[in-house]
């Protein structure tokens, strides 16, 4: 680890702490997506508190209190609890929420009356274990990297090596079963894999934070891709920057690093789940508000339509009266139609333009299509499992299917009503 | 066990009566705790045919399949396919489960689900070939799918997600097919394609097993009926299973109305 | 009042407070929201004691409750966008308000008794000491504020009895019917961050968060009835608090540990040994129910 933390422009001590950040980032973001795809997001809590009783009993046993033995201690103490937490969703009727709540606070429970046992025999010796799990990044070694870089490569091989069982399972376990594969095994292998890193990370940022490094990655990739097998890679690769940002920010501010890491985490969480593409709250508000705003417009484009037809050409406020929309809203219409150079005025009155008129068609047009299909649509053949699109029947179904669907209209119109199919749709 | 599955097929020609059975059940019994689901069930269907599971909800006819296939541990019974034992006969059989429990923003796309029929044939931890990514887009293609193979699965309608599972049991190139309810919130047009569909892979040589409860299209499109209400109350070819008096003992009362206009649409839809 | 007994009553008021909600809980399988309120609650601490330099209790429980009451909109925000599950919202809320508290510790607090070790395990072994005095009277604080909060838990619960129970069981049902499963789930959120927020300034977070979710989830194992998996609860969570006091003194360990293993052991009981669903008694079931299946066909087969 030495040539990278010669590599980059910090001083030592917190190039060490971005390295650690940056690795943890990548175990815990990739295998986090376990644990949240699973709907197990808090599997993490539990397991980083059952370390507790696993750095006791690893000091009770040894007497030392180097950094190997209590990692172990705590690794075991998590897999126990990993196992439990299986078990008791398994066997019984209690759900995964409370399950993983038993063995969060049994262990803990378990952990503090053991601390309070070693403070009341070993004296002094003791300082330092319940400070384990609220995590010191600035206390990381060099030699804590080789560690930590060990772990997160394995957890990543074993994942890219399991892949397709592990997503097989995740993804559908009855047939995952139906198949083959050995189910319940495979749901203890994910859950150990999350030991391996909560044990990683518990040092780093501290067993609260620890949740949040498991769960930030992959939700926040979950919103950027569709995709297991990139969502993988991609939650490491936001895990790591989230680690390495933090880490900086927090070595500029001069405040603990775990904290920073985390509330860099839920900015950028909040930042994909509002501005995601496709996906995310501001666009999908958006779209709504864009799918609205040409409703009305194209509404009060056909209502125009129709009112010329039927007499003169009307003012705005009787336009409005006619369609029974509200005036501002016919108003922000026509100015919109306006701008698309749809309308022609004559003082007051409104016409429509040889495009504007164009345009009224096109939407009669789909709207009529869209009343054949309700009528006729069942005698249709699709050639595949293609469906119609309510709002642009044409282009969801194929121009070969709209004109055979409109032909089915027009015979069964008994084909007189060819020229006032627009007008009888309304 | 009323009639039996030697009722001359109406397709025959490709030998289909010297097969072993497709799928053969052996006094198949289950509980959940005391409860018995399935009592003493003997079933045999016939290779090369378009069978159905009928009876009330609750039946056990997703248990029955489960249980078939080994995924819930059966108080006692057996099941052969195709006269092995299934545990030796994995590779033989492809199952659509019933698909309640999927999560369906779940990061994976309609190909990728596809491309799940191909792991266990070709081995879990090895790359899929050419030819299965070739045989993965057939399959697609098959079910009318293939326009949409980019979609994540969340995205598709309840018809063509259904499309997607059968696609990914098609992949699996297995003999049988073993289908819980596949038309269940499947709308019409989806469902006539479907059965257009299993006919047409019967046609082929496959046999097809579907759990279904509605009684007009099991009449129109199936072969061979299983008729279960914890036992099984009839099997045989459609026309001697589906009969008003087996309606009545299957679904007890409440099949009177059934029985009396037996003759028009005998559709239990729920 | 004798310290021993000042201590089993403040653990017994909060098993009792506690109890009143985390069936609840267990039963909307929101368990772990216990968890998350009670972590979340840092930053309303430090910051009532930045704005106002107190660690009185009174401002301590608003300024926490106020931030309680942040983690669970906050959650329900999250969830609501359909984006993030729920067990996901949860995770990723309560660790960032957490990490507000402390960075908010370590910054602009220190120096002041406001660490970390404070704050995670208040501890129980001091209630005693902290008294108010009612004219001559001097009872322990946290056995007045938890009898306030263990009373208004009553209220609510038997108040909206029959909406709780309704919308525990059937959130869409009760929708038609009129009454909000989205207003009675922050209601009963909001109680149980009062509820954390005030144990947790005199028991410490552990011995809270487990006697919400512990006590409860053996109670679900044992009856089939709300009554009586409530009462169930409470029976669990006061024999934890009697029979975890004197281990503690017995082993000489830590006061809120000892009570959360008795709670623990009493779920594991439960676990191997309740009547229906346990363990025993479903092996038991299945073994002599094999045995009859098998009685059975083989007779059936015998007449054929
Ligand atoms: N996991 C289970 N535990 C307990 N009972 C079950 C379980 N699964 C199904 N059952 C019960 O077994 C019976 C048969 O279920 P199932 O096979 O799903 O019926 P069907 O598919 O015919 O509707 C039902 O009454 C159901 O309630
Ligand atoms: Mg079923």
């Amino acid at each position: 680890m030495g040539w990278l933390i010669d590599l980059l422009p910090l001083n030592y001590s917190d190039a060490v702490v971005a390295i650690g950040a940056a690795l943890l980032g990548i175990a815990a973001g990739a295998l986090g997506v376990f644990a949240v795809l699973r709907q197990r997001s808090l599997v993490g809590d539990a397991l980083a508190h059952a370390a507790l009783p696993g750095v006791c009993v690893a000091f009770l046993a040894t007497g030392a209190k180097d950094a190997t033995t209590l990692l172990v201690g705590a690794a075991l103490a998590g897999l126990v609890g990993a196992l439990l937490m299986v078990g008791i969703e398994r066997t019984s009727r209690v759900r995964p929420d409370a399950a993983i709540g038993v063995v969060l606070s049994s262990f803990f429970s378990l952990g503090i009356v053991l601390l309070t046992h070693i403070a009341s025999t070993n004296d002094a010796n003791q300082a330092g274990l319940d400070t384990y799990l609220f995590g010191q990044a600035a206390g990381l070694l060099e030699r804590d990297l080789d560690v930590m870089a060990v772990l997160a490569v394995v957890a990543l091989a074993v994942v890219a090596l399991a892949f397709r069982p592990l997503k097989t399972t995740l993804f559908d376990p009855a047939f995952a079963g139906a198949v083959g594969l050995p189910v319940r095994l495979l749901e203890i292998f994910m859950t150990m894999l999350l030991v391996v890193a909560v044990v990683i990370g518990l040092r780093t940022v501290g067993a609260i934070l620890m949740v949040a490094m498991l769960v930030v990655p992959a939700v926040a990739a979950r919103q950027l891709c569709n995709r297991l097998s990139l969502l993988i890679p991609l939650a490491a690769l936001i895990g790591a920057a989230v680690g390495v940002a933090g880490a900086l920010i927090a070595a500029r501010a001069e405040v603990p690093t775990g904290p920073v890491i985390v509330l860099v985490g839920f900015a950028v969480v909040l930042a994909t789940v509002l501005l995601a593409p496709g996906r995310g709250v501001l666009w999908r508000g958006r779209k709504l508000a864009r799918d609205r705003r040409r409703a009305l417009v194209e509404g009060v484009l056909v209502d125009l339509e129709t009112t010329i037809h039927a007499g003169p050409p009307p003012t705005p406020r009787e336009l409005a009266l006619a369609s029974g929309r509200p005036r501002r809203q016919v108003a922000r219409a026509l100015s919109a139609l306006d701008r698309a150079g749809m309308l022609a005025r004559d003082g007051e009155r409104i016409h429509l333009t040889e495009s504007g008129a164009a345009a009224a068609h096109a939407v009669l047009e789909r709207r009529d299509l869209w009343s054949a299909w309700l009528e006729h649509g069942w005698k249709l053949r699709l050639p595949d499992a293609r469906e119609p699109d309510p709002t642009d029947l044409r282009a969801s179904l194929g121009d070969d299917c709209a004109d055979e669907l409109r032909r089915l209209a027009l015979a069964g119109d008994g084909g007189g009503a060819a020229g006032d199919a627009g007008q009888g749709a309304r | 066990m009323s009639a039996h599955q030697d009722g001359g097929p109406p397709t025959a020609g490709r030998g289909a009566g010297d097969r072993a059975p497709a799928l053969e059940i052996r006094r198949m019994t289950v509980s959940y705790g005391a409860r018995p689901v399935l009592w003493d069930v003997d079933a045999s269907f016939p290779a090369g045919r378009l069978s159905a599971i009928v009876g009330p909800n609750g039946a056990g006819k997703s248990t029955l399949l489960k249980a078939a296939l080994g995924l819930i541990p059966a108080d006692a019974g057996q099941t052969l396919v195709e006269g092995r034992p299934v545990g030796a006969a994995r590779d033989r059989v492809a199952y659509v489960p019933q698909r309640d429990a999927v999560d369906w923003d779940f990061p994976i796309t309609v190909r990728e689900v596809v491309e799940m029929g191909r792991y266990a044939p070709t081995g879990w931890f090895r790359r899929v070939p050419r030819r299965d990514a070739a045989l993965v887009d057939d399959c697609l293609e098959r079910v009318g799918m293939g326009d949409f193979r980019g979609r994540q699965i969340g995205q598709l309608s309840g018809g063509q997600r259904q499309r997607v599972f059968i696609a990914r049991a098609l992949a699996q190139q297995a003999p049988l097919l073993l289908m819980d309810e596949p038309f269940s919130g499947v709308d019409a047009r989806t469902e006539a394609s479907i059965l257009e569909l299993l006919a047409a892979l019967r046609d082929e040589g496959r046999s097809i097993v579907v759990v279904h409860h509605d009684l007009g299209t099991v009449r129109g499109a199936f072969d061979h009926a299983l008729l279960l209400n914890v036992r099984a109350v009839a099997e045989g070819p459609v026309a001697e299973v589906v009969t008003r008096e087996t309606l009545a003992r299957a679904y007890g009362a409440g099949a009177d109305a059934v029985g009396r206009d037996a003759g028009e649409a005998l559709s239990w839809a729920g | 009042m004798s310290d021993d007994l000042t201590i089993i009553l403040t653990a017994g008021l909060v098993a009792t407070a506690a109890g009143l909600l985390g069936p609840f809980l267990v039963l909307r399988r929101v368990a772990l929201m216990s968890d998350a309120v009670s972590h979340a609650v840092l930053p309303g601490i430090v910051a009532v004691y930045l704005l106002f330099e107190t660690r009185a209790p009174l401002p301590v429980i608003v300024g926490a409750a106020v931030f309680a009451v942040v983690c669970v909109i906050g959650i329900d925000l999250l969830r609501s966008t359909r984006l993030v599950a729920s067990d996901a919202a949860i995770a990723l809320v309560f660790p960032a308000l957490f990490a507000l508290g402390v960075l908010g510790v370590t910054e602009f607090a220190s120096g002041a008794h406001l660490d970390l070790d404070a704050t995670i395990y208040g501890e129980i072994a001091f209630a005693p000491f902290d008294v108010w005095a009612f004219g001559s009277v001097e009872v322990a604080r946290s056995i007045v504020l938890l009898g306030a909060v263990v009373l208004a838990n009553a209220t609510l619960v038997a108040l909206l009895w029959k909406e709780l129970k309704a919308t525990t069981f059937d959130p869409e049902f009760s929708r038609t019917i009129g009454i909000s499963p989205t207003l009675l789930s922050r209601l009963l959120l909001i109680a149980v961050a009062v509820t954390a927020v005030t144990a947790f300034e005199s028991v410490g977070a552990i011995l809270v968060v487990t006697m919400l979710i512990v006590p409860a989830a053996a109670a679900y194992l044992l009856c089939d009835r709300l009554l009586a998996m409530i009462a169930v609860t409470l029976g669990i969570g006061w024999l934890s608090a009697v029979l975890g006091h004197t281990v503690a003194l017995r082993a000489d360990a830590s006061i809120a540990g000892s009570m959360g293993l008795v709670a623990a052991c009493c779920f594991v009981l439960a676990l191997v040994l309740s009547p229906k669903y346990g363990l025993l008694a479903r092996a038991l079931q299945r073994r002599r129910r094999r045995r009859e299946v098998r009685a059975a066909l083989a007779e059936a087969h015998a007449a054929r």
